[in-house]
């Protein structure tokens, strides 16, 4: 179970990584601050950013819930 | 004033914006809370008590609103973007393609933070090994005997590590998503979230350990100090602009004569932000090049005098970087030529100055000769508190959140975001929250 549980959390991870890496970077963070922003509101976003929002969501759900799960499982063994 | 607060959320585009927002910034504070794999909740837990506040991190567990002391999948928070995001400004100006992409527009701008977010991966994988490598050996809180991370194979390690390094990622997509979609900039905000988020804390350890009557003068220095910070936030010098009256088609356009605002702090907290993160920098480039265990002298040498608060050199180079970064932001931020250029083509014009050319130098000469007591300004109330720690010798530091930094920072973010919500409000005429 334990190793179920760590295999899942390191490909989850590199997947969220992946995935957020993918995020067009609208708005820019701190970059908009730099005088770059303003201007990207006006497009609006396409299918696919949507799609890369819903499957980002989905795989930090599941990030997060199997790091819970690691933290109980350990609670449950100490 | 709540009036204006019933306005916002009777608007249905804002009640969104700002639900969204609120969303966020829960899901934000609640990862904040989980522990990372492997780490031992209750010992982490015994040993933050221990050693609350002398940590060698105290300013970027003060960013990261306590997360970082904790241990938990956010505990890097967004300094790693922080960071990243100076880094390639700076490089902007060093090479040639980046300042290529950053004239090119949007598109170019696209790229460039392209290139931070790729940055931020890598640097946070830097700091979370960092992290996780004193943690390890016990460095971590100093002092404290208890096991942190309890199973130190190389596996979990590197777990841990990459666990911090995609909840960095999550963080900055979060930041990114508020400013997409929600109100204020999401990073600015976020920090701003992790400092409030810190006060009651720090207010119950005043409380507790120093008794009721300092806990209240404090208390007033805050206000005093807000006060005088919002004061000077809203000074603004206004340049009188004249537009022509000129003729289009059968209507009459211009002939109104307006003013260009030039704010005293027109840099807001980005440099402070900045130089707060770039003075930690060194110390933890010396801790990943050199070995932990036995400190070097250029490490010694870094700790007593660019980590060490009180320190006369870390006080120096703090007020020079802010000033730096005040004037180095503002000429990336307040493009004169471009402001002059605008004017010229929609006939506006300084009174007693021509338009073009001579219109950006007196901009920029204004700008310049306003800043200059602006950055003065922001680097006072940065090292305000830095000051009396080498008075009294020991209790707070920069830490401490009714200070300095985090005052500026606070009181910074809640004006923009308060004027961005006021922006929106006022395009569908309610009365905004400013009078």
């Amino acid at each position: 179970m334990q190793t179920v549980l760590n295999i899942m959390l390191i490909v989850t991870s590199l997947l969220l990584i992946l995935l957020v890496l993918l995020h067009r970077g609208r708005g820019g963070g701190l970059s908009s601050l730099f005088g770059g922003g303003m201007q990207s509101s006006l497009a609006g976003s396409s299918v696919a950013e949507k799609n890369l929002d819903r499957l980002t969501v989905l795989v930090g759900s599941i990030w997060v819930i199997t790091i819970v799960g690691l933290g109980l499982m350990m609670k449950m063994n100490v | 004033m709540l009036s204006a607060f019933r306005s916002a959320l009777a608007t249905p585009d804002l009640r969104k914006k700002i639900l969204f927002t609120l969303g966020v910034v829960v899901v934000y504070r609640i990862g904040a809370a989980i522990p990372s794999p492997g780490v031992s909740y209750p010992n982490v837990q015994k040993c933050v008590g221990e050693v609350e506040q002398q940590g060698i991190y105290s300013l970027l567990n003060l960013f990261s609103g306590g997360a970082l002391l904790q241990l938990s999948i956010f505990s890097l928070g967004i300094m790693p973007y922080i960071t990243a995001s100076i880094i390639v400004q700076l490089l902007t100006v060093v090479i040639p393609r980046f300042e290529q992409l950053k004239k090119e527009g949007q598109s170019g701008q696209a790229k460039l933070t392209q290139y931070t977010r790729y940055l931020t991966m890598a640097l946070a994988v830097l700091q979370a090994t960092g992290i996780v490598a004193l943690a390890e050996r016990g460095l971590l809180f100093s002092g404290c005997t208890e096991d942190i991370i309890p199973d130190n194979s190389v596996f979990t390690l590197s777990l841990v590590v990459l666990t911090m390094t995609a909840g960095t990622a999550m963080i900055m997509w979060l930041g990114e998503l508020i400013t997409e979609r929600g109100v204020g900039n999401g990073m600015s905000l976020l920090i701003f979230l992790n400092i409030a988020a810190r006060i009651p804390v720090e207010g119950g350890n005043i409380l507790n350990t120093r008794g009721v009557e300092i806990f209240i003068v404090v208390c007033a220095c805050a206000l005093v100090i807000i006060a005088t910070v919002v004061f000077v936030e809203q000074g603004q010098r206004r340049i009188p602009v004249q537009y022509a009256k000129r003729m289009i088609g059968r209507r009459m356009y211009g002939g109104t004569s307006t003013y260009l605002p030039i704010k005293v702090n027109q840099a807001g907290v980005i440099p402070v932000i900045f130089g707060s993160s770039l003075l930690y920098l060194p110390d933890l480039l010396s801790r990943l090049v050199g070995d932990p265990n036995e400190s070097s002298a250029l490490q010694q040498f870094i700790q007593q005098n660019l980590v060490d608060q009180s320190s006369v050199l870390h006080i120096l180079m703090y007020f020079m970087l802010i000033i730096f970064f005040t004037y180095f932001y503002i000429t990336i931020t307040f493009n004169v030529d471009e402001r002059a250029d605008e004017m010229k083509k929609f006939g506006g014009f300084i009174p007693g100055i021509r338009p073009g050319r001579p219109t950006a130098e007196y901009l920029r000469f204004v700008l310049n000769r306003i800043t200059f007591p602006g950055s003065l300004y922001l680097g006072t109330v940065a090292i305000l508190p830095n000051f009396f720690l080498a008075l009294t010798g020991e209790g707070q530091n920069q830490n401490f959140p009714f200070g300095g930094t985090a005052v500026l920072i606070m009181v910074g973010v809640g004006l923009d975001t308060m004027k961005q919500i006021e922006s929106q409000l006022m395009q569908r005429n309610y009365e905004g929250f400013l009078r």
